[in-house]
């Protein structure tokens, strides 16, 4: 199944983030509770974790890029060869942990 | 600029602030910040970020919780040769240091004939946002009358970064009034080095029914206040003030006098406040006008959410007041011939 890494919410205060660094590149394998993505929020940096196994296939928002509450950061796929559908937004969340640190 | 120019990055409110305080102090040797918390924490709101590991702890100084001895401080060390910066957390506070302010520092270039003078930034945040009775107030008024003091009060990051570099420059003491809701703002920031002169208004939307004089963060709610005004064929123009010492009477009179009506915004009390100084002089200088204020309502503003939201303005109490301001003159008026 494909997923969309969505930018979390709630977070206080908070309307658009932008993205500091993802910690591996499309095809990269993540285990439940790796960090895959940083972003920066008005006052604080937010780790995004993968809560399902899954691999990374693509990233729809490049360091330095702002995203709202909600958006599509990236898209991943239980298997890595899934083919990825065209309207990215209509994939389900995927089932992430974040931290505002 | 090139009209080819890329487009300015975005940058949160404290990134341009942060951006300012760097350029500054490293443009002048004899620049010194001093605040709670401004080290190597960074600021209350970060806005200070990298400014200690850059410049290090003898210019970028923390201090006890002091604020008459905080400001006492930073003149004296200007009056002896020095620029400071000094952050007053919450502008509730500044309250401690107006008399070094207000009859030192405001008045040190006068007693002295002009020997000594005092360039301090006192940067300050104001606003209600769930704090509470006293650390929720914008007392940004009190300070516009005194002869000697500068006020700036921005409503976007590149004022934030173009007034404070002004400010930073100035021969004489100036405020400088953030907001608390401004700071999870983001938005366009040029990339080269620029200053945003004082004294000068800003038409940052145009229209032709009425004229909305505001600053700092009511400039948001204002935008959207016009937007929802547009909706009902109101066409709202909004001036951000930006400077509210010396004030840019001639910006907001110039579009008074088009649009016939004039609507005052600001977050404190209407009473003795930036409104009815704004619209006085507006008057003043436009002679026949209608004139609504929109201010916060005679009470201390609570720090639980529902009292707080009815006390200070919203876009709601601005669209009812600019609704009542236009209803007569409107039911006067022949048909508008405009869609």
């Amino acid at each position: 199944m494909i997923h969309r890494l969505q930018v979390p919410g709630p977070i206080s205060d908070v309307e658009e983030v932008r993205v500091l660094q993802w910690h591996g590149e499309p095809g990269r394998a993540f285990a439940p509770d790796e960090l895959i993505v940083e972003v920066e929020t008005h006052k604080a940096v937010v780790e995004l974790r993968a809560q399902q196994p899954c691999v990374l296939r693509a990233i729809l928002c490049a360091e330095g890029d702002w995203a709202r509450i909600g958006a599509t950061l990236a898209l991943a796929s239980d298997d890595p060869d899934e083919p990825l559908p065209g309207a990215p937004d209509d994939a389900p969340p995927l089932a992430v942990a974040f931290e505002v640190t | 600029m090139s009209a080819d120019a890329p487009p300015a990055p975005r940058v949160f409110f404290r990134e341009a602030i942060a951006r300012a305080l760097a350029e500054e102090m490293a443009r002048e040797p004899r620049l010194l910040l001093l605040g709670q918390d401004i080290g190597a924490f960074g600021g209350a709101y970060r806005e200070f970020a990298g400014l200690h590991a850059r410049f290090g702890a003898a210019r970028v100084r923390d201090t006890p919780v002091a604020e008459s001895a905080m400001v006492g401080v930073a003149i004296g060390a200007a009056a002896a040769g020095t620029r400071t910066l000094v952050s007053i957390t919450y502008m509730d506070f500044l309250m401690l240091a107006l008399d070094p302010l207000v009859n030192y520092g405001a008045k040190l270039r006068y007693k002295t004939g002009g020997q000594l003078r005092a360039p301090v930034v006192v940067k300050t945040t104001a606003g209600a946002k769930g704090q509470g009775v006293a650390h929720a107030q914008c007392l940004e008024a009190w300070l516009m009358g005194v002869p000697g003091l500068k006020v700036v009060a921005p409503s976007t990051p590149a004022d934030a970064y173009g007034l404070l570099k002004s400010a930073l420059r100035e021969d004489g003491p100036v405020v400088f009034v953030d907001h608390k809701r401004l700071f999870p703002v983001a938005g366009p920031l040029p990339a080269h080095e620029h200053v945003t002169p004082f004294g000068r208004a800003q038409v940052v939307r145009d229209g032709r029914d009425v004229t909305i004089a505001t600053h700092g963060y009511m400039t948001v709610v204002a935008l959207d206040a016009a937007r929802r005004l547009a909706h009902e064929g109101v066409s709202c123009e909004v001036v951000d003030l930006r400077c509210l010492a010396p004030l840019d009477v001639g910006t907001v009179a110039a579009s008074a006098a088009r649009t016939g009506a004039l609507v005052t915004l600001e977050e404190g009390q209407p009473s003795c406040g930036v409104g009815a100084e704004v619209a006085f002089r507006v008057r003043d200088a436009v002679g026949t006008l209608r004139v609504a204020r929109v201010g916060a309502l005679p009470a201390p503003v609570s720090s639980n959410p529902v009292l707080e939201a009815a006390c200070v303005p919203d876009a709601s109490r601005v669209v009812e007041t600019v609704r009542r301001l236009l209803d007569p003159a409107r039911r006067a008026a022949p048909p508008s011939e405009e869609s």
